[in-house]
């Protein structure tokens, strides 16, 4: 015995994400059929009921097409996407780093915590009026109360993964000769890192929220105009466009998530992928 | 050679409550020399705070350890520590586990290729090779103490404290891993300190077996095994010296229990 009896690794396993093809064939198979029924009901119903209460199917793409070809919508999109975008994207670097930093240095949680905490129990909608008195009515105003609305979500989820760290592991990387910065390095930050995914999904949420009621109490601009608007005017069918655009966003996004938190976290086990 | 000297040795633990726990009471033992030393005794004697104490995890009341004559003060780069909870990163490969145990050694982030070399030998001697991508998740208990046993032989430690590294496995995984140890300690040449429960274990690897009283830990018995290595090499558990050893242990230990 020369050496330890040397194992043989099979094909190497990846996160579970051996499905068989036929699976994954019959899930899109079965998402076409959903949709199918979907539109089947929404005829029906639309078929027995005033298109003021429920435009049909045909209509909403026909009113989505003309807001599409006049331009209003995109224009609508491009005036939601931008401030939603610098906002939420301040908000995740804000929160993510004063987040790692609380949990990481607890003395400045001590201080901070019982303000944030504070901060964030206090609904988003009731520091409008403020911001207006402060900011004016606009695009920055707007910014501000998207970076408000997702802020908090990330920075406390960040924070309680960055106090979650395993002991054990930390005092393993103490037994190895790990001085706090190299800990740091090397079990505190990757134990955080699946914690800033799931803020970030919570606050990709929370600054839709935000741009919306942003739009339609503020600016009067974009897509949170439109709902108000086409809602106002009774333009049912109309009303639709902007709600597809935003669930398209919404969808996207959380596609987007995941799929940076599977790049960035490989060894995260998933119960079912 | 390596001398690890432990000398008077005292823990005392607080309760919140404000009671006294005496983990350890003047405790001494020096070992060294490349011997396979294991210490035994009944659960709460006392026997992980002294391997932690050695291991520089946490700091004695009184007395103190020496490493060559040194005092110890802090986890040293000459000594390695193996787990029973192993304590792998999971968010590194077995490979990046295994070469942390030279870059928090050596403080640096990066390998030289001769250490990158020393970390795929290493894995090779464990039986790991081809696994060096797969993360800790995707192995079984048994090849991720492997891993944790590579982690520590990798950094060339003169004394491998080994802290029930084997109780969590099943009996078959156990044997085989003991068989490895001790075929790879044959190679390394390192002192080991081991601590378990297990009388058959410690009396099959090791060369001198320390019996421990109940709490307050002290030294109860010294047993020399004389019985021949390597052990695996043939049945050792079935000599008669191995089944004289074990009543004399057993009996020694019951006192205590």
């Amino acid at each position: 015995m020369s050496q330890m009896t040397n194992l043989v690794p099979g094909p190497a396993p990846r996160n579970g994400r051996s499905m068989v093809g036929a699976i994954a064939g019959s899930q899109y198979l079965l998402a076409i059929v959903s949709i199918a029924v979907f539109f089947a009901i929404w005829q029906l119903v639309s078929m027995n009921v005033p298109p003021i209460i429920l435009p049909a199917p045909a209509q909403v793409i026909t009113a989505f097409v003309q807001l599409t070809a006049s331009g209003e919508l995109v224009r609508a999109t491009a005036q939601t996407v931008w401030p939603f975008a610098v906002g939420l994207s301040i908000a995740f670097v804000v929160g993510t780093a004063v987040g790692l930093l609380l949990g990481i240095f607890r003395p400045a949680a001590r201080l901070l915590d019982p303000y944030i905490f504070v901060f964030w129990s206090i609904p988003n909608i009731a520091w409008l009026p403020l911001f207006i008195a402060w900011f004016g009515v606009g695009t920055l105003t707007l910014v501000i109360f998207v970076f408000v609305s997702a802020v908090f979500p990330q920075l406390l989820t960040v924070e309680a993964g960055a106090k979650e760290a395993d002991s054990f592991l930390v005092e393993v990387a103490r037994s190895l000769g790990g001085s706090k910065r190299e800990i740091l390095h090397v079990v505190v930050l990757p134990s955080a890192l699946p914690y800033i995914f799931a803020g970030l999904r919570i606050a990709v949420g929370r600054a839709l929220v935000g741009i919306i009621v942003g739009q339609l109490l503020i600016v009067a601009t974009g897509i949170g105009y439109m709902f108000q608007f086409y809602g106002e005017t009774l333009s049912l069918a109309k009303y639709f466009a902007p709600l597809i655009v935003i669930a398209a966003l919404a969808v996207l996004l959380n596609r987007a998530v995941n799929w940076a938190e599977h790049f960035f976290v490989p060894w995260k086990q998933r119960a079912f992928t | 050679m390596p001398e690890l000297a432990i000398v008077n040795a005292r823990k005392n633990y607080r309760s919140p409550r404000g009671d006294n726990l005496l983990a350890l009471a003047d405790f001494s033992l020096t070992i060294g020399g490349g011997r396979f030393v294991t210490v035994v005794g009944p659960s709460g004697c006392g026997k992980t705070t002294l391997l932690r104490m050695v291991g520089g995890l946490i700091s004695a009341d009184a007395g103190e350890i020496r490493l060559d004559g040194a005092p110890l003060t802090a986890p040293s780069p000459k000594m390695s520590m193996v787990f029973q909870g192993i304590g792998l990163m999971p968010w590194k490969t077995i490979e990046g586990n295994v070469a942390l145990g030279i870059q928090l050694q050596a403080h640096r982030r990066t390998l030289t290729a001769k250490e990158a070399d020393r970390v795929e030998a290493t894995l090779g001697m464990v039986g790991l090779q081809g696994f060096e991508h797969y993360y800790p998740h995707q192995l079984s208990g048994g090849m991720q103490q492997r891993v944790g046993l590579a982690r520590a032989l990798v950094r060339q430690p003169e004394i491998l404290l080994m802290d029930e590294p084997f109780g969590a496995l099943d009996a078959q995984t156990r044997a085989v891993l003991q068989d490895e140890l001790l075929n790879l300690w044959g190679r390394v040449k390192s002192t080991v300190l081991f601590i378990t429960h297990d009388l058959d274990e410690a009396i099959y690897l090791s060369d001198l077996v320390i019996i421990m009283s109940r709490r307050p830990g002290r030294i109860k018995q010294v047993l020399e095994v004389n019985l021949p290595q390597p052990r695996y090499s043939y049945d050792a558990r079935a000599e008669k010296e191995f089944a004289r050893l074990r009543s004399v242990a057993w009996q020694s230990i019951k006192e205590e229990l």
